[in-house]
């Protein structure tokens, strides 16, 4: 079940030239509520090297029209930083990028998944040229009225080990590898 | 008037932000983000697996997070012109927004949180709802400003 091509069109980035797109394509290895153990943590499968082109686009996809967000050149003369300003939830193209297909938090491309609560720690703004490696740690599982809920910590820190962001990301998930079937192939 | 903690009180009420959730806007949210769920993204896979009982595609809710915040940083700014900066963003999400929704998210600061020069931060309570009126989502976002 191939991505809609009409989604080529808003291409702009050397990363979404380059991410496995299809969330159906290899779900089998994915991490499942049933499967995950609390506590376990590692490293996500990518580091991510922060560029400019990551953030404009962010920034642009969520509608922002301030130049300090989306004209690079107005910001290399304005911005505090000298440099885009990223909007404070830019994190989750990080996590996505980073999680990559296989093991521990790919639970957050599994089809059929809800969203129920997010929370996110900004602790420095994300510069040009830092290579982030996201660290994950399974920080909670339960059921609530029935429903499977896993969340977990996910740790943003610079090549000098800086920490610059944390996200505590839930989702409402299948509850079994079979379920996941079920919807993968709906 | 300067953005400045000894300047804002609780109460203090946002300009509402109006975002629309149409196909092509939750496309492009998908490739930015990198998040391709089918459930935002492939109408066909959406409309079999009716995975919010709706057959339809739906927005993420990390665009519906992004809406919520965007009320706060459109005024004040990611990093504000008197010094000020985003804390934290933490949101919970009611309702799905179905594709070809309107939002209006709407932040008032709730409390400010006294913690000495340097220190001293607001807490903006933002809230999200349809174009039926329904509550969406909702959001406290932390916010540090200057004395």
């Amino acid at each position: 079940m191939p991505v809609p091509s009409r989604l080529d069109r808003y291409i702009e980035t050397e990363k979404q030239r380059h991410f496995p797109r299809d969330f159906m394509v290899g779900w089998e290895a994915y991490e499942t509520w049933d499967e995950a153990a609390v506590g376990q943590s590692g490293p996500g499968q990518r580091r991510f090297k922060i560029t400019e082109e990551d953030i404009l686009d962010y920034n642009r996809a969520c509608g922002e029209t301030d130049p300090l967000m989306i004209d690079p050149e107005y910001a290399r003369n304005k911005s505090p930083t000298g440099e885009l300003l990223q909007h404070p939830v830019f994190v989750t193209t990080i996590a996505f990028y980073s999680l990559g297909e296989r093991g521990i938090g790919t639970w957050i491309r599994t089809p059929g998944a809800r969203n129920p609560h997010q929370c996110i720690e900004i602790v420095e703004p994300f510069r040009y040229g830092e290579i982030i490696t996201t660290t994950v740690t399974t920080a909670d599982k339960f059921t609530q009225r029935g429903k499977p809920y896993l969340q977990m910590l996910l740790d943003f820190r610079n090549e000098k080990d800086a920490l610059k962001a944390r996200w505590w990301c839930s989702l409402i998930l299948p509850g079994t590898r079979a379920d996941v079937a079920r919807l993968a192939n709906a | 008037m300067s953005i400045l903690f000894r300047n804002i009180e609780a109460g203090y009420k946002f300009t509402p932000v109006v975002q629309s959730y149409v196909q092509s806007a939750i496309d492009h949210y998908a490739l930015a983000s990198l998040d391709m769920n089918p459930v935002h993204t492939n109408e066909e896979w959406a409309a079999r697996a009716k995975v919010f009982g709706i057959p339809e595609t739906v927005g993420h809710g990390m665009m519906t997070m992004s809406t919520l915040a965007s009320v706060v940083i459109r005024e004040w700014g990611v990093i504000g012109k008197d010094g000020g900066s985003i804390r934290f963003v933490d949101a919970k999400f009611t309702k799905p927004v179905k594709v070809g929704e309107t939002v209006t998210a709407m932040g008032t600061v709730k409390r400010k949180h006294h913690h000495g020069p340097g220190k001293n931060w607001v807490l903006i309570a933002v809230e999200a709802k349809d174009s039926a009126g329904d509550l969406i989502g909702l959001a406290e976002v932390g916010y540090n400003l200057p004395d």
